[in-house]
């Protein structure tokens, strides 16, 4: 025994037995030796990794010594540790250099928050119920272990599921490894907002699966259908910095900003230009712009390559898609479309994107190969202003290809656990939370009842891991060994990695030590597949074969190389190489535009609902957060609730008032929200932030607002399967008088300073 | 010659992602007041971003401007306070002394610019929330007024390191927690008494203006306009 955990003990021991006797024994709290060395008062700064939304910046932990009460070896006591303080950006990380968006600054209150999970906990109420009882780790995993040790006697391995989050790094090769090893049925990877369609366009024109990295701070001319990329798409923060300087980082030269969506999205108030474009009618305005290009002779149709191969007519310079003719279907004036043509032709290099509502239609595969072709066509496409693929390390291209058909897997679990047959018995569950994120038409929640035993990872419960038998609480991510490999954002190849940035709080243990501990104990063909004993074992291993890399260290050895990429926050090359587009597989003949199809008719449910992400919630799975509920939403600036976005013209007519309690309902649900009447909307589309309605998801969002998602109808994208979520029709009317908390009162003012821009 | 801190905002930049607002409830120890306070108009924000449209849809023009303390050289708020609570530092801030304030919220009603935030309770945090605290700043309690300091604990950090190193402060070496948030560096932090530094260039731009700065409150915060694409075949 060293002298440091001898002293331990002791003074733990003494501490202890001088309360005894002190009245009540629930109120002694026992002080325990620090565990780390610290000065007070002064800060020291840890990396860390923001895993808030899957954009993957580099992160700063400033941490300080404080006192915080923790159970060591099952007694409650009070500790001085380093807790984190803030959380900046890394200032040498390639895809958020040193900034951070305000979803990552609220990253603290995930570990400091009131109602996580501080100790395992197995069911003893009914399903759902919420009834837990506090149990050790060692019955909890018992209890994990003879579920799975029971499908292995009986054959059943396939039984088992693994319903995630899409994980990327060495979390992912560790579950890759369980469920081959187990031979259970492959994970189903389930996010909301999964860019599963632009994917799968991408992968087809340009020959990879994945989000595009954006260089804006080099583009002179931008157009983005629908894509909120100033937001939460793609990855906000290196988006946001670029942008940042197509503005105004270059003297005598900035760029125009041109948005195309039928609601002023968060992005689109800052756009020079704003254009108003029906739902799903993206990709003929696309084309359009492509037509006049194309006959104006601005650029030769095989410029455009194979992307523009794709698309039907595209070396007739797309007839069907004349300016006059487009102007009759959208309502945009022709000689709107033919100037931005002439202007995007005219203004290298210039760029489109396309992302959120406009991929999330019946026709949405198409819109996005429509906006892929116009980018080939203005010569963008893996050049400098333009759009690239960011170089991926050894691993599986990161989130790409093992994601395709997210969506799609968790309807066919639902599907399949409805209807019995080869139906999972073992479900586990990390960090997705599908019962709140999946229209109710699909039936997920009643499909992952039927499962005999389901345990959860969770931190928290929410919607989906109320469900569970059997919670294992994982670590907050400042408490966790954390790696990752950004999909998008940067041209470098990134390879993050930080140690924890603070010892646990809780009784909590890391997901994937867990799931080690777990193969161990099952012994056989899975420890096998998993010899590591710690999860930073396995990426120590895999980690320092990076050391040989020219990049941003330089190590004589592997093990100086693990240390300074701790330091460092991970690892990443020391060139730019992103990848330059390859003619990718496309499914037979040119594609032709379907116009897009709406559930319900016009007639009955008049309006588009359109639902977005939120900037503070994302896709609701930040609603926890009191920082982030009390954040004014920029747009609306409500805090602390929900609203529904409806045009003036439209509330005169519905006799709706700012405030009034409206509902919204499609054929397959209903919803009652506060209406927020704006002038930033079409009058034939309310809109509705995805995030709140939460029926159970801690003290601060629980029975807080209405869910949009949950009225959705399953309509999906034609050629991939994916949730078209903007694709459902509704009806409002007015309830009642109501009340909506904003921070900024009244929504129409004219600026004092700026009325004369 | 003392420093004079101040700020230039580029509202050509800003994209109104309000990542300054959460970064500074997390360095200054901002408490939330939840739903039925922040209903009263009770929610503390030091910094805002105020959002403005003008027009009807589709030709609506949107426009994003982040309102914190002015730290004005002429401040209404200075001479009301009976006790001395908001006074002027040598370098330029706005102070606030929350042990010498009473309550009265003169100040409050004497700034046109909305950036002060009165404590009607005791602020509190559901454990372990408080371990977030920074340590730097201190908790304001009922009864006390509170606004932007500019990030004056890391003013002072930052002054204090560099004299203990000898030396003078260097231009961007001191970022208030918004200013080092922003991704799209819309904000300017630095010394307005040194000409050459970033903040004093971008002040001199043809597109700076002041918040009302017709009240001859001789704010320090900056604003840069939005500026509009000079290209194209209508220019």
């Amino acid at each position: 025994m060293q002298r440091r955990d001898f002293l331990k003990i002791s003074a733990a021991g003494g501490a202890a037995a001088a309360l005894e006797g002190c009245g009540n024994p629930d109120h002694q709290l026992i002080r325990f030796i620090p565990e780390e060395d610290l000065i007070p008062g002064l800060a020291t700064w840890k990396p860390s990794i923001c895993t808030l939304c899957p954009a993957g910046c580099g992160t700063l932990v400033r941490v300080m010594q404080g006192e915080a009460e923790v159970v060591r070896n099952g007694q409650l006591g009070i500790l001085k540790m380093g807790l984190p303080k803030k959380i900046e950006g890394n200032p040498a990380h390639p895809i958020n250099q040193g900034k951070l968006c305000p979803r990552g600054q609220a990253g603290l209150q995930v570990t400091y928050h009131p109602d996580r999970i501080k100790t395992p906990l197995a069911r003893s109420g009914p399903r759902g119920s919420g009834q837990f009882k506090e149990i050790t780790w060692d019955d909890a995993l018992k209890q994990l272990v003879s579920q799975l040790t029971a499908l292995q006697a009986s054959k059943e391995e396939g039984r088992l599921s693994f319903l995630t989050s899409p994980l990327r790094g060495q979390r992912r090769t560790v579950l890759d490894n369980f469920v081959s090893a187990f031979k259970s049925a492959p994970p189903i990877e389930f996010e909301f907002f999964d860019n599963q369609v632009i994917r799968s366009a991408n992968s087809q024109s340009f020959g990879y699966a994945a989000l595009p990295t954006i260089d804006l701070g080099q583009s002179n001319y931008v157009i983005s259908f629908g894509a909120d990329f100033l937001g939460t798409w793609n990855s906000p923060v290196a988006q946001s910095i670029g942008y940042g300087h197509m503005r105004k980082g270059r003297p005598g030269q900035r760029a125009k900003f041109v948005q195309v969506e039928s609601r002023v999205s968060q992005t689109g108030a800052s756009a020079d230009e704003f254009v108003p474009c029906p739902p799903g009618a993206e990709g003929m305005f696309a084309l359009s712009l492509a037509h006049v290009i194309l006959r104006d002779k601005l650029r030769p149709a095989a410029s455009a390559g194979h992307a523009g191969s794709l698309i039907d007519g595209w070396a007739q310079g797309l007839p069907d898609y004349a300016p006059e003719k487009v102007e009759k279907q959208i309502g945009v004036p022709s000689t709107t479309i033919a100037r931005i043509a002439r202007e995007a032709a005219a203004t290298a290099p210039a760029v489109a994107l396309i992302g959120d509502a406009a991929t999330a239609q019946t026709n949405g595969l198409f819109n996005a190969l429509a906006v892929n072709a116009l980018n080939s066509l203005l010569g963008s496409v893996g050049k400098p202003g333009g759009i690239s693929f960011s170089p991926s390390w050894n691993s599986r291209p990161a989130a790409s290809e093992a994601n395709k058909g997210a969506a799609n897997s968790i309807q066919k679990l639902a599907a399949q656990l409805q209807s019995g047959s080869d139906a999972a018995k073992v479900l586990l569950l990390y960090n997705a939370n599908p019962v709140f994120a999946t229209p109710a038409a699909w039936g997920v929640r009643e499909a992952i009842e039927k499962v005999p035993f389901i345990a959860s990872f969770g931190s928290f419960i929410d919607e989906t891991s109320a469900l569970g038998d059997l919670i294992l609480p994982d670590h907050s991510p400042l408490e966790s060994w954390l790696d990752d490999v950004p999909p998008s954002g940067s041209a470098r190849t990134v390879v993050s990695l930080a140690p924890p940035a603070m010892n646990p709080l809780h009784n909590t243990r890391s997901m994937p030590d867990v799931l080690l501990d777990v193969a161990h104990q099952l012994g056989g063909d899975v420890a096998k597949a998993l010899p590591w004993k710690t999860y930073d074992e396995t990426l120590k291993a895999t980690f320092t074969t990076l050391h040989k890399e020219k990049g941003s260290q330089s190590a004589k050895d592997p093990d100086e190389f693990w240390k300074k990429a701790q330091e460092q926050g991970g690892w990443w090359s020391a060139d730019e190489k992103p990848l330059a587009p390859v003619a990718g597989k496309s499914s037979g003949s040119p594609m032709k535009n379907t116009a897009p199809q709406f559930d319900g008719s016009p007639e009955a449910f008049p309006f588009h609902f359109l639902p977005f992400a939120s900037q503070m919630f994302y896709d609701g799975s930040l609603a926890h957060l009191p920082w982030m509920q009390e954040a004014p939403d920029p747009l609306s600036t409500v805090m602390w609730g929900t609203w529904i976005e409806i045009n003036p013209r439209t509330a005169e007519k519905l006799n709706i008032q700012q405030g009034d309690v409206v509902e919204v309902a499609s054929q397959h649900g209903k919803l009652q929200a506060p209406a927020l009447v704006t002038p930033s909307i079409a009058p034939d589309v309310i809109a509705m932030p995805i995030g709140q309605g939460h029926e159970n998801f801690t003290r601060y969002a629980s029975g807080r607002g209405a869910n949009p998602i949950s009225i959705l109808a399953p309509t999906t994208v034609v050629e991939t399967g994916a949730l078209a979520w903007a694709a459902t029709r509704v009806k409002l009317a007015r309830i009642g008088e109501g009340k909506i908390v904003m921070f900024g009162g009244s929504l129409t003012e004219q600026s004092p300073e700026l009325k004369h821009r | 010659m003392a420093h004079q801190w101040g700020m230039v905002i580029d509202l050509d930049r800003c994209t109104g992602c309000e990542a300054c607002v959460v970064a500074c409830h997390a360095e200054n120890n901002i408490s939330t007041v939840g739903e039925d306070e922040a209903a009263r108009g009770r929610a503390k924000h030091w910094i805002r971003v105020e959002r403005y449209y003008e027009g009807e849809f589709p030709d609506v023009k949107t426009k994003f401007m982040p309102v914190l303390c002015q730290q004005c050289d002429a401040a209404p708020c200075e001479p009301v306070c009976p006790t001395f609570a908001s006074y002027h530092t040598s370098e330029g801030l706005n102070g606030q002394v929350y042990n010498r304030c009473i309550g009265t919220r003169y100040c409050a009603n004497a700034c046109p610019y909305n950036v002060r935030f009165f404590n009607f309770y005791n602020p509190a945090w559901e454990k372990p929330l408080h371990l977030q605290l920074n340590p730097d700043v201190s908790v304001r309690s009922v009864g006390v007024m509170e606004k932007c300091t500019f990030c004056v604990q890391r003013i002072k950090a930052g002054e204090i390191q560099a004299a203990a190193e000898k030396r003078v402060v260097k231009d961007g070496e001191i970022q208030p927690a918004c200013v080092q948030s922003c991704p799209t560096k819309a904000m300017v932090f630095g010394d307005l008494s040194d000409p050459q530094s970033e903040v004093s260039r971008l002040a001199r731009s043809n597109r700076a203006t002041k918040l009302l700065g017709e009240l001859g409150t001789l704010p320090k915060v900056t604003y840069l306009q939005r500026d509009s694409w000079h290209g194209g075949e209508d220019s």
